[in-house]
């Protein structure tokens, strides 16, 4: 997710499917727009992986069926993402950001966002999802929470005090600070100690009484093999690898943890000196028709943000329901990670 | 127009078009980083330099790459000399062959090669689990987050480097030499340290100012063998430039890493220079 590409598969029949959900559109804003961007084109970053296919299938492909515009997907990491939109601020190559590390809000503070022209979906995307102006709006949900193992742990977690019962000495991983998930981690440790986003300390006290028995690791891409190599029962993560590692035949469950599930959002925001906001707005409204939020949610884990789309059961055990959410402050967040990065590399990442 | 005139001109026409784009891409690229490393606070300003030099816990990470590059230049001599010294007297026709087996490591993208090492680190994984067995280490160790993982995995894919140098001085030197060192008496160990090298010295600081220099400024091994724990210049340039965005301060670093590598490179030539002189 936020730390590299998405694996789960792909098949022939979710393609098929996806393929007919997209044939269900309506058409966008009436015949009388048809090819209405003809001959523009409109690159926008992309999370990579299976995620990439299906929105270029169900989004892109069909934008261009109706409006004519061309679009391209790179895959690129919203912290490289964000640095390449700083860098390329007065001669934007790319359009589109998608960003799932809150860099919208930084984005927009520093000027680099221009506001979105309103899709048809935009109004179900609840308040607190879309910035008031309208510079960036969300698409997907990431909700995360405690993994583990089922065949190993007899009783499923419940809380982020589990991992200090001492069953679980040696067999905890939990991912670097600079990997969102491990900031996240960090504050709800706090949060369940008496501590927040402001008092952080009682979060770096409890990481630290686990820190030298558990691994530590950077990439998404770890987290299968730290599970399937059975040293490992239990970490902080997203529904999202649960359900790929359950498709992958590796047996990990997802649990709601009562301090609430940390969430990310993935959002689109528009570079402030493109010129194909119009674009961005019908692509961004394609990722919010409810048959491609319920595509998303069934073949990639991320959870649906526009209220008229109902998940099946079988896909909504790997999400946290909305009641369930622990609203961070991102804002905070994101300014005290410098200095949270230098404690977390002195105090936590230690031999 | 005189013949030396004529001819230097050719030569700085020859030399131009590498001379150029060197000065477009790294000479130019590297004063603006240089730039960028004094700007906190702009104009001029010492404090990423400051915060580098004045903390503890930044300059163990330069001692820990530092050290991170003595360790694998020394394996990869301690390995790689006694090959390439069989590789280049070597009287077969398979030579070649040999010599492009070494190469081998270089063939294999680092992040693969990274993953391979990963596996065979982890608790479980086969190198760990040997030495769990041989009792050296308590039962749970693991190889992977460790310094010496690191050094392993680098000194891998640089021991090719290191012997393709070494096997061109080798070559070069005279056998003859060796004969006669013998045939006054020295013994056959006394002729390799007295004659061959010596006159491999060149070679030797060659490979292993190359090794040193790739292991010191090596990201994606030691971020993916050494892990969380870690801490290496290349990996903390990253984390400021691309997680935490500070620009100036990851321009410092860069900065430092040059001149601190710059520094060994040339104190260990001129070390091995005057050996040089003091064995003629």
């Amino acid at each position: 997710m936020r730390q590299g590409h998405v694996s789960a598969r792909f098949g022939r029949r979710t393609a098929l499917a996806a393929g007919m959900g997209a044939a269900a559109w309506p058409l966008l804003g009436g015949g009388a727009a048809a090819q209405q961007f003809r001959g523009r084109e409109i690159v926008a970053t992309a999370f990579g992986g299976p995620s990439q296919d299906l929105i270029q299938r169900m989004v892109f492909d069909k934008v261009q069926q109706q409006t004519g515009a061309r679009g391209t997907q790179t895959p690129l990491l919203s912290a490289q993402a964000f640095a390449r939109m700083r860098a390329e601020a007065q001669a934007p190559q790319i359009d589109l950001f998608m960003f799932s590390g809150g860099q919208e809000r930084a984005a927009k503070a520093d000027g680099l966002t221009q506001p979105i022209p309103p899709g048809r979906n935009f109004g179900n995307v609840p308040a607190h999802l879309k910035d008031a102006e309208g510079h960036y709006i969300a698409w997907g949900l990431v909700t995360e929470g405690i993994l583990y193992r089922t065949d190993k742990v007899a009783t499923p977690p419940r809380s982020y005090k589990d991992f200090f019962k001492p069953e679980f000495e040696g067999k905890i991983a939990f991912p670097h600070i600079t990997n969102g998930y491990g900031t996240d981690f960090l504050v709800m440790l706090a949060k369940t100690f008496g501590g927040d986003e402001r008092n952080i300390g009682p979060g770096f006290d409890a990481m630290k009484r686990i820190a030298p028995r558990a691994t530590i690791f950077r990439a998404a891409a770890e987290v299968q093999t730290l599970f399937s190599t059975g040293d490992i029962w239990i970490m902080p993560y997203d529904g999202a690898s649960a359900m790929r590692s359950s498709a992958m035949g590796i047996p990990v469950g997802y649990s709601v943890p009562e301090e609430g599930a940390p969430y990310v959002t993935l959002m689109g925001c528009v570079a402030r000196r493109s010129r194909n906001a119009d674009i961005a707005s019908a692509i961004l409204d394609g990722h919010l028709e409810p048959d491609v939020q319920t595509a998303i949610a069934q073949q990639i884990g991320w959870a649906p943000v526009n209220t008229a789309t109902q998940l099946p059961a079988d896909v909504a055990k790997f999400m946290a329901p909305t009641d369930k959410l622990a609203n961070l402050d991102r804002d905070l967040i994101n300014a005290s990670r410098p200095a949270w990065t230098e404690r977390f590399n002195r105090e936590i990442a230690t031999r | 127009m005189n013949s030396s005139a004529r001819r230097s001109l050719v030569a700085a026409g020859l030399l131009a078009p590498a001379a150029l784009l060197f000065a477009l891409l790294f000479v130019w690229p590297q004063f603006r980083l240089l730039g960028l490393s004094f700007g906190n606070p702009a104009p001029f300003g010492l404090a990423s330099y400051e915060r580098f030099l004045g903390d503890s816990y930044y300059l163990g990470v330069l001692a820990n790459s530092l050290a991170l590059g003595a360790c694998v230049t020394v394996v990869c001599l301690v390995l790689g000399f006694p090959l390439a010294f069989l590789l280049a007297r070597a009287e077969t026709r398979w030579a070649g062959l040999l010599l492009l087996l070494t190469t081998f490591p270089l063939w294999v993208s680092a992040v693969v090669r990274s993953f391979a090492w990963m596996v065979l680190f982890y608790r479980g994984g086969t190198i760990s689990r040997l030495l769990q067995g041989s009792g050296l280490v308590p039962p749970d160790f693991q190889l992977l987050g460790t310094f010496s993982g690191v050094v392993i995995a680098l000194a891998q894919v640089l021991l090719p480097i290191m012997i393709l140098t070494l096997y061109a001085v080798i070559r070069g030197i005279d056998r003859d030499l060796e004969h006669a060192a013998m045939s006054l008496g020295a013994a056959p160990v006394v002729a390799l340290w007295l004659v061959t090298i010596r006159l491999a010295r060149g070679g030797i600081m060659a490979g292993s100012l190359l090794v040193f220099s790739l292991s010191v400024s090596a990201f994606a091994t030691p971020s993916m063998v050494g892990g969380a724990r870690a801490h290496f210049m290349a990996v903390t340039i990253y984390e400021q430039t691309l997680e935490l965005l500070d620009w100036p301060f990851a321009a410092a670093i860069s900065a430092i890493l040059l001149a601190i590598s710059l520094a060994v490179a040339l104190t260990y030539g001129r070390l091995l220079g005057e050996g040089r002189e003091e064995a003629r």
